[in-house]
């Protein structure tokens, strides 16, 4: 469970990224994240796994305020903390195989994981990560070497591998093409589903926010401005929310 | 290759890692290159403790003499140095200029055909192989010692790395140029010279001023096969006068890192 | 038409800047000329030169090629040849291992712009003391022999690899570092799984450049007393004996070209 208390940032360069946030995510939700380039989403995704640091007000996880967590406390949250990025974050050069297994270094001391000593178990559980994702065919396959909706589901698998009780995924699908976006989509669906993981994404796309998630956050110039599901934001809040009518490249199509 | 079995009942065998294959490799030939080395090395005795000792008679007036001599002797060699650096910029100069036709004639972007690229390329790497003190010794055959068999020495050492250099450069250009102006209707040459040589001519700029630094540093060992250059203070007075070899020592340095740079200015300017 | 005139006559004048850079290349170039002479009678004797050279390789030395009959393995020339490669292969790889920590600290992205151009400094400083030098330097102060070679090649090397290292590393791609933040990966398991994969094939593929330059060093050097062919080379350059020096250069060839395939093909794969 997710609690903002009067969460601010300030970058500092002076630009305030969050004003007061104040939210709850609880655990199991499909939350999506809109607002417009800039209105603060990334921040508020990043400050929950501390990619970003909150200038003032309280972040609590599972009752546990993380403001001041660092070292080893810090990489104990984060791993069980998945992220997907938009750029899908890989490590070009290795298999997909080992890109899965870096999910779990944190879980083991420094010495075994820098030798490339994984358990058996962690190898086991990497490999049934990219079954469930249904790439275990391309396992051994260069990361670099598969399409963006494929690197993605490897990313997935990474985020799978630890185990997550939260998967926090910041614009997951804007890289990708229409047909694979909703399969992409899907794949967050049904790991939400299945098995029972908190999602937080940050989505480009309205209609698809709209039509994944269970509960809309609206974000404008750092504030919340809308929070509830996604059935009941109204043609006049989305108005709100963005200044203005959406645009074509905002909304995916059907 | 590991075979791993999933719970849901799927086998999945994972390759071995190419990386113990590497090093595999690598420590294989550090044995056998180390029984070669340690073979020779046996009758050798190393005594450490001289180079405290050397380095200070280099880089010290000797007995009886005083720093202003030390360093009225680094003035005196300014002829040789000139006479080194003459050498050296006509040589790569003349390397250079000449291998722009070779290594067009070698390039795979240029010339379509392999049966012209391939001979000139194994012609050049033939040629590559030729040490640069072989080449020096044809040239005093050809001219007697002195400074022009350095610069030919010099332009032929460098003829064969430009021209490597040059075609392994011309193959990663765009071609999409070169394909433009042949569709208006120029013919190669003119494709190559408004197509090619802008893209090439600031890099090869680059290159000479490269070969030209390297050459400086690397004239000194013609001294070892007659020829007269800074390297020759090193030779003649190998046994006797350190603090001559290392007023030589010094005035190179100087000379190179003001060439460095200068070539770190020009290389700036060209971006 | 008047406006396009006056463009036309506000065009800046690049030809100008051009010729004068020509000029002064060319007269450059004429007065790396000055006391130079011709002998005539050496130049009617090129041909008789060339002749011989090629004859040379007419009348190679197989038992001192291959080491049978008057001269044992370890006389022979491919031992030689061997004990070069030898010199460059730990000389490389004893470069390598040198460069990487000080690459890092010449790497902006890592340390910062006012460390970095430190580490860069120091790197141009080893860069520009000319090999040769250095090879005189130990040989006198610590020995002779190939060991003291691998240290010459090696200590030159870190100043090229270095400074490619450097470049390597600031090159770098960042987001899957940041992925492995998110996940909680430590320092070392950040560098081991984001920074290694990454900077591994690139610094192979610069060390096996490398590697091909440093043996070509290596046959140079032994004429200082660094082991390995280059002190029969001088021996025999001086008056040449021709059949000699062609059975070394036939050793030199071989190794030569079979570095260069093997450097080619692995920077091939590795990319």
């Amino acid at each position: 469970m997710i609690r903002f208390v009067d969460v601010q940032k300030t970058y500092a360069n002076g630009v305030q990224a969050l004003k007061g946030v104040n939210l709850q995510i609880n655990d199991g939700e499909f939350v999506a994240i809109i607002g417009l380039s800039g209105a603060g989403k990334s921040t508020l995704l990043r400050s929950i796994n501390k990619m970003i640091s909150i200038t003032s007000g309280q972040l609590f996880i599972d009752d546990a305020e993380i403001s001041s967590i660092k070292g080893k406390d810090l990489r104990m949250l984060r791993r069980n903390i998945g992220m997907i990025f938009q750029s899908f974050n890989l490590v070009k050069r290795m298999t997909v195989y080992n890109n899965v297994l870096t999910g779990r270094v944190a879980y083991h001391p420094t010495f075994k994981t820098v030798f490339g000593l994984f358990p058996h178990e962690d190898k086991i559980l990497a490999l049934e990560s990219l079954d469930t994702m249904g790439i275990l065919d391309k396992a051994f396959t260069r990361a670099d070497q598969l399409s963006g909706g494929q690197q993605q589901r490897v990313a997935l698998a990474r985020a799978l591998a630890q185990k997550p009780k939260l998967i926090l995924a910041d614009e997951p699908v804007a890289s990708l093409d229409p047909i694979t976006t909703v399969q992409v989509m899907d794949d967050f669906a049904r790991i939400n589903r299945d098995f029972g993981i908190t999602i937080v994404a940050n989505m480009h796309h309205v209609d698809l926010a709209l039509k994944y998630a269970s509960r809309i956050i609206g974000i404008k110039d750092g504030r919340v401005v809308f929070d509830g599901p996604s059935a009941a934001i109204s043609e006049a809040k989305l108005v709100e929310i963005y200044g203005r009518a959406l645009k074509h490249n905002e909304l995916l199509g059907e | 290759m590991a075979r791993l079995t999933l719970t849901n009942g799927k086998v999945v065998i994972k390759p071995f890692n190419r990386i113990w294959i590497v090093l595999g490799i690598v420590i294989a030939l550090s044995f056998l290159f180390g029984y070669v080395v340690a073979l020779e090395s046996e009758g050798i005795t190393f005594r450490p403790d001289q180079l405290p000792i050397i380095l200070k008679k280099m880089f010290s007036p000797h007995r009886g003499e005083t720093w202003i001599d030390y360093f009225s002797y680094i003035l005196e060699l300014q002829n040789v140095m000139v006479m080194t650096l003459q050498m050296c910029y006509g040589g790569t100069v003349i390397g250079a200029l000449s291998a722009v036709p070779i290594a067009l004639l070698s390039s795979k972007n240029i010339v379509k055909t392999k049966w012209i690229y391939g001979p000139f390329r194994f012609l050049l790497n033939l040629f590559r192989t030729i040490p640069v003190t072989v080449l020096a010794v044809i040239s005093i055959g050809m001219v007697g010692t002195g400074i022009l068999a350095g610069m030919i020495a010099i332009s032929l050492f460098t003829f064969g790395i430009m021209a490597k250099m040059l075609f392994e450069l011309i193959e990663t250009i765009d071609m999409n140029c070169v394909e433009a102006l042949e569709s208006t209707g120029a013919n190669r040459v003119q494709a190559i010279r408004y197509a090619v040589f802008p893209q090439v001519f600031p890099v090869f700029i680059g290159y000479t001023i490269y070969i030209f630094e390297t050459n400086v540093r690397s004239s000194a060992i013609l001294s070892y096969v007659g020829i007269t250059t800074i390297g020759t203070i090193m030779k003649d007075n190998e046994m006797t006068d350190y603090d001559k070899v290392g007023g030589a020592v010094i005035l190179i340095f100087v000379v190179c890192v003001i060439i460095q740079l200068f070539s770190d200015l020009v290389r700036r300017k060209l971006e | 038409m008047n406006r396009v005139q006056s463009v036309l006559s506000k065009k800046p004048k690049k030809w100008i800047a051009n010729l004068l850079f020509v000029l002064a290349i060319s007269a450059l170039l004429v007065y790396s000329f000055r006391n130079t002479s011709i002998n005539p009678m050496r130049i009617r004797s090129i041909p008789f030169l060339i002749g011989n050279f090629f004859n040379g390789f007419t009348e190679i030395l197989w038992d001192a090629l291959l080491g049978y009959g008057e001269f044992r393995f370890v006389e022979s020339i491919t031992y030689l040849a061997l004990q070069t490669l030898a010199i460059g292969f730990f000389g490389t790889l004893l470069g390598s291992i040198l460069a990487v920590p000080v690459s890092f600290l010449a790497a902006e992205n890592v340390v910062g712009k006012r460390v970095a151009k430190v580490g860069t400094f120091f790197l141009i400083v080893i860069r520009v003391f000319p090999e040769i030098i250095l090879a005189y330097i130990l040989v006198k102060g610590i020995g002779g022999g190939p060991v003291t070679g691998i240290l010459v090649i090696g200590i030159h090397s870190v100043g090229m690899l270095g400074k490619l290292f450097a470049e390597a590393i600031d090159s770098m791609d960042r987001s899957s570092i940041e992925a492995l933040d998110a996940v909680g990966a430590n320092t070392w398991q950040k560098i081991r799984f984001g920074i290694l994969p990454q900077l591994m094939p690139l610094m192979s593929s610069i060390a096996l450049y490398r590697l091909d330059i440093n043996v070509r060093s290596a046959t140079i050097l032994g004429a200082i007393g660094a082991g390995g062919l280059g002190a029969l080379l001088t021996i025999f350059s001086d008056p040449p004996a021709w059949s000699i020096l062609a059975t070394i250069m036939v050793a030199i060839m071989v190794m030569v070209m079979a570095v260069d395939t093997v450097s080619s093909y692995l920077r091939n794969k590795l990319v």
